[in-house]
């Protein structure tokens, strides 16, 4: 089935939305924007669902048509894009470059002072918000499990990223060991498996 | 001149920055904690961002308590 989406005027993060939605029901869409932000955070989106993507460029506008994976051909690509199978990481590792994967290991920036560390990481994921580019993916392990439950200060710039088409890991042991895994506000709780496949898989690995 | 989207008030330091935020979680306020913008300040620093409607609550809940820089309208 095909679709097309006008995303023209409408405000970040609504194409990566509308984009989302369209895939979930049609196989092959046509998403139009007006600007470079949305349509880099678009064809970053359908990259990170194993999609292909074709930017036609006119005037002030792009058009990107974005086609679902052939392979299994069903409803459940999607998913199959959030937990990825040994054929896609393999596919990853050979690719020239692969995704770009931001390791948050604790809920500071830095070693040293605490306080100080918090602030840091506050003041990092508000601008990671509303940077143009984005990771791909974000793994959350030990304390750094603490930002994505709810309470944390950055839960808003969080959703803003999920938004915009990364996916967040976050550390099932992590969350059980802090008593935390009904307190899950963003992404999706995840296991020592994923987290490996995702960082062997990475072109490149930010470990913050 | 179009209405400012955003006002962020300006701190000597990160400890009084922190210690205002504390003010204003007491007083309900609601804010952000972001890096001080690129255009205003090449330092890296952090202030506290608010809507322009918060002004006066954000003044009245740190004046006599935490000393500060200024005020900008973004």
């Amino acid at each position: 089935m095909k679709k097309e989406v006008d995303a023209r005027g409408r405000a970040c993060p609504e194409p990566v939305v509308l984009t989302k939605k369209a895939l979930e029901t049609a196989d092959e869409i046509t998403v139009i924007v007006d600007n470079s932000t949305a349509e880099e955070n678009v064809r970053r989106f359908a990259v990170s669902r194993k999609c292909t993507v074709q930017v036609e460029r006119q005037g002030g506008e792009s058009s990107l048509l974005i086609k679902k994976p052939l392979h299994g051909g069903d409803s459940s690509g999607a998913r199959k894009a959030e937990i990825p199978g040994h054929a896609q990481d393999e596919a990853l590792r050979q690719a020239a470059s692969g995704p770009l994967v931001l390791v948050i290991a604790s809920d500071r920036m830095g070693a040293g002072n605490d306080e100080l560390g918090m602030v840091l990481m506050r003041s990092f994921l508000h601008t990671l918000g509303e940077a143009e580019q984005s990771p791909d993916t974000m793994i959350f392990f030990n304390t750094g499990v603490r930002l994505a439950v709810q309470g944390s200060e950055v839960l808003d710039d969080l959703r803003a990223l999920c938004n915009k088409g990364v996916r967040m890991l976050v550390c099932g042991t992590c969350l059980g060991f802090f008593e935390m895994k009904d307190k899950l506000a963003v992404g999706q709780v995840s296991n020592m498996y994923d987290i490996t496949e995702t960082m062997l898989g990475a072109g490149k690995v930010i470990r913050l | 001149m179009s209405a400012a989207e955003y006002c962020v008030i300006l701190f000597d330091s990160v400890s009084s920055t922190l210690l205002a935020e504390k003010f204003l979680k007491k007083a309900n306020v609601l804010h952000k904690v972001i890096p001080v913008p690129r255009h205003i300040s090449s330092d890296c620093g952090v202030c506290i961002r608010f809507s322009p409607e918060m002004r006066s609550r954000v003044e009245q809940a740190l004046t006599g308590r935490v000393e500060f820089r200024e005020i900008c309208a973004l």
